[in-house]
């Protein structure tokens, strides 16, 4: 059960590698149309700006991503053959409304269909070529496109619906409790693999034109490492010493590549101290998320840190978030940190490596 | 020993080269040789030779997503965890390779 659970995530996982570069110039592309007064074009024959070409670009490319959220959620089950009916069914979940869970959905479907085509069905020799070129696609498509168009693509259009409602009809004080939830689980391991399904959400939400999650998510993202200096500052205020030399180098890097939401810089100085440091930076990412979502601060970029905040729809709030969430962290840290020594500051050695339990692998063939 | 790896994590800009480095550390400090390929979202890197595939003893595939060219490593002994494993426990995954190889 469990494997069969992490084997759909992994196919959801290398769809999202995937799609990340498209959403991200996507993203960028409409904000900054947006910012030079474009527009989404409707009719290519009458003249337009500069401006208009940038965010109708940006709008077509946002309706890549339920095909590119099938096509390569099938190509990670069935390979190659998965692409191209993969790409298909995400049209029919755009056409209906089903958006990105009708494309993951789709994805699935399709990608399990073609595989098992590829293991069960024999063909003569001579027909060898046409199985990938003819018959797999052409197959696989008819019958999952059907089956999307007349049984599921509708309920999943319905669902979606529904879900989009309720976060927009969310009132103010549980806008407060969703927003500090997300936050705190969007980086509870500092870009591994739990974060991913919250971000996987808000992605998917994006897609539905809902803007404020993916802006806890980008906010959030740079919450841990801009804290972590933070507390290290706040340290040398106070006269406590709580990181050693090497942590300390560590925050050099982490908060340059903090900046851009690479949170993984955080993790050298972490795993040193796992819980309090982890209890720290989900405070402050909470803190964070809350503050976004009760302004409804919106992103509509998946990706990039604070050289996005000029882009979301409240700029200002993200700045607030940003800066309240990362003091948050800090302070729990200067607080909650044991005072160091100065020969474990002067000590190079990182502790050594977390006790984990690899029984569950073993070595094939 | 000698090893190859295959690393590559979700978003394919971090993590994955993190366990670059910890499996290539984990493993000298062992006097092992290894030599691992990175699939980011830049693309391949370090890309494994056939040479390097056919002297291995062993397969690490510390991967998240699904990696291309796997067919490379058909008929080889090989060992898949998560890309987080590389990263968070390098040297008890060597150390385990070692007993059980």
């Amino acid at each position: 059960m469990k494997k069969s659970l992490n084997e759909l995530k992994r196919h959801a996982l290398t769809a999202i590698s995937y799609m990340l570069p498209l959403v991200v110039a996507s993203g960028l592309l409409i904000a900054i149309g947006n910012l030079m007064g474009g527009e989404v074009i409707e009719d290519y024959t009458q003249p337009f700006t500069v401006a208009s070409a940038l965010t109708s670009l940006g709008v077509m490319g946002m309706g890549l991503l339920a095909p590119f959220i099938s096509g390569y959620i099938a190509y990670s089950i069935a390979e190659r053959p998965g692409i191209a009916p993969g790409f298909l069914m995400g049209l029919i979940a755009n056409a209906l409304g089903a958006g990105f869970l009708g494309g993951m959905i789709g994805g699935y479907i399709i990608g399990y269909f073609i595989r098992w085509m590829r293991r069960t069905w024999k063909v003569p020799k001579w027909a060898d070529g046409l199985m990938p070129m003819m018959i797999i696609p052409t197959v696989s498509s008819i019958v999952v496109g059907l089956f999307m168009y007349f049984v599921v693509g509708f309920p999943i259009a319905w669902l979606t619906e529904q879900l989009i409602s309720f976060l927009e009809n969310l009132d103010e004080s549980s806008r407060v409790v969703y927003g500090f939830i997300f936050g705190v689980l969007g980086h509870i391991d500092y870009g591994g693999p739990i974060s991913k399904v919250p971000n996987l959400f808000a992605d998917g939400l994006l897609l539905e034109g809902v803007l404020e999650p993916e802006a806890i998510k980008v906010i959030g993202g740079v919450v841990p490492p801009v804290g972590v200096t933070l507390g290290w500052l706040f340290s040398k205020i106070v006269n406590k010493r709580i990181f050693t030399k090497v942590e300390e180098d560590a925050i050099k890097v982490a908060f340059p590549m903090g900046l851009t939401m690479i949170t993984e810089g955080v993790i050298p100085i972490a795993m040193n101290d796992l819980l309090r440091t982890l209890f720290a930076t989900g405070m402050g990412t909470g803190v964070a998320g809350a503050i976004n979502f009760f302004f409804q601060n919106g992103s509509p970029v998946p990706s990039g840190g604070v050289f996005v905040i000029p882009a979301m729809t409240k700029p200002f709030v993200a700045l607030t978030a940003l800066l309240a969430g990362s003091i948050v962290t800090g302070l729990i840290l200067v607080l909650i940190k044991k005072r160091i020594t100065e020969e474990e500051y002067e000590s190079l050695q990182n502790v050594d490596e977390e006790e984990t339990d690899l029984s569950g692998f073993r070595i094939e063939g | 020993m000698k090893l190859v790896a295959v690393v590559a994590c979700t978003s394919g800009i971090a993590h994955t080269y993190i366990a670059r480095e910890k499996l290539i550390n984990a493993a000298e400090k062992r006097g092992h040789s290894i030599k691992v390929e990175t699939q980011g979202t830049i693309g391949v890197e370090g890309k494994l030779t056939k040479k390097d595939i056919e002297e291995a003893d062993l397969v690490i595939m510390a991967t998240d997503i699904q990696t291309t060219g796997n067919e490379r490593f058909e008929g080889k002994r090989k060992i898949k965890v998560a890309t987080n494993i590389a990263v968070k426990a390098a040297g008890q995954l060597i150390e385990k390779i070692e007993k059980e190889i």
